[in-house]
């Protein structure tokens, strides 16, 4: 549900910039979000598109790019991604074990981030 | 912000790089500064839905008996309810209702700030949305967070959810007397907890007789 939240500040990040730009259709948002924050994708992708209709945004592309997670463990040293889905079904609860010792003690270094990193206009 | 000119002559690329999380998480450090200047200690609750948050906060303001010094935020869907509770204990609250939203954020709590009659409070409750998801990814400036289950919600809560308590500095099972009952052991919720967050207190209560809140007082640094 946190996924209205951060798509909702995207769109209104997204049309504030389109205004002050004097843009007059929005192609295209580019999105990063890494594999480590709660946000389910497809909810973020469905509710932007929900949220730009009626507005110059409404054909946008809504483009999403994940980044990967990285972390290092406290207990065992090991630095580097975490397991894959197919490998650990509940990676979203489960996500912060060392994938090499199982310990909960580690630093997330990436994969937490959520980026608007550029929108594509005509002027 | 850049903006650059791509294909077509009225087609251009504007370069934002705006980290959004990273919004909330500054928001979160000004309202901390705010705090430490007014001297207050601020503790952020959380919880499920029915964990006991509210009896939890109840439970400590009886126990503390200092009234108008302590002040509450209670984060809530829609009503009031958990508000009215919390001030017949004596503190000064002040009702943030989120509508839509599953979990307080820091300009919800900014916002709250300058609501709430801040001369004389020494210490803020901030009492977070029931979830136990959500909130995990919002920090709201406080010194302190506490996570509160319940034997009530079964045995799998904490191993379900351990990215909440591993942010929390101090885990509470509640209505432990009701454990037997519910056929949960909490040894084993214990077990859970310390494997996830081994520095964390991890302390049994029963908020509506007020066992174990001396110990979770203590815990959080407030004296008696």
């Amino acid at each position: 549900m946190h996924e209205f939240s951060i798509s909702s500040e995207i769109v209104r990040t997204v049309l504030d910039t389109v205004e002050k730009n004097n843009g007059k259709k929005v192609l295209s948002i580019q999105l990063e979000i890494g594999e480590l924050t709660l946000f389910n994708i497809e909810q973020v992708t469905f509710l932007i598109h929900e949220l730009f209709k009626g507005s110059v945004a409404e054909d946008a592309e809504v483009k999403i790019k994940t980044i990967k997670a990285r972390i290092h463990c406290k207990a065992c040293g090991y630095k580097g991604g975490i397991r894959s889905e197919r490998e650990d079904p509940f990676k979203h609860f489960a996500l912060q074990t060392c994938p090499q010792c199982n310990s909960f003690q580690n630093k997330v270094e990436k994969g937490r981030e959520c980026i608007l990193k550029r929108i594509q206009v005509v002027r | 912000m850049k903006i650059i000119k791509s294909k077509g002559p009225e087609i251009f690329d504007i370069e934002l790089e705006k980290a959004l999380l990273a919004k909330n998480r500054s928001l979160a450090k000004a309202n901390k500064k705010r705090f430490d200047r007014s001297k207050i200690l601020a503790i952020d609750i959380m919880g499920s839905i029915g964990s006991g948050k509210t009896t939890l906060i109840k439970a400590i303001l009886k126990k503390l008996g200092i009234g108008k010094k302590v002040a509450v935020i209670a984060g809530d869907l829609t009503t009031s309810i958990d508000a009215e509770r919390i001030e017949v204990e004596g503190a000064h609250v002040v009702q943030v209702n989120t509508g839509k939203e599953c979990h307080l954020d820091a300009n919800l709590i900014h916002q709250a700030i300058d609501r709430l009659k801040l001369d004389g409070v020494k210490l803020l409750f901030i009492e977070n949305v029931g979830n136990l998801i959500c909130p995990g990814e919002f920090p709201l400036g406080a010194h302190k967070r506490l996570v509160v289950t319940s034997v009530t919600e079964g045995p799998y809560m904490i191993v379900k959810h351990p990215y909440i308590f591993r942010e929390a500095d101090v885990i509470v099972l509640n209505k432990i007397d009701l454990a037997k009952a519910m056929k949960v052991n909490p040894s084993q919720l214990q077990k859970d907890a310390k494997k996830i967050n081994p520095n964390a207190p991890f302390i049994r209560i029963n908020a509506l007789s007020g066992i174990g809140i001396p110990k979770v007082i203590n815990a959080l640094g407030l004296k008696t």
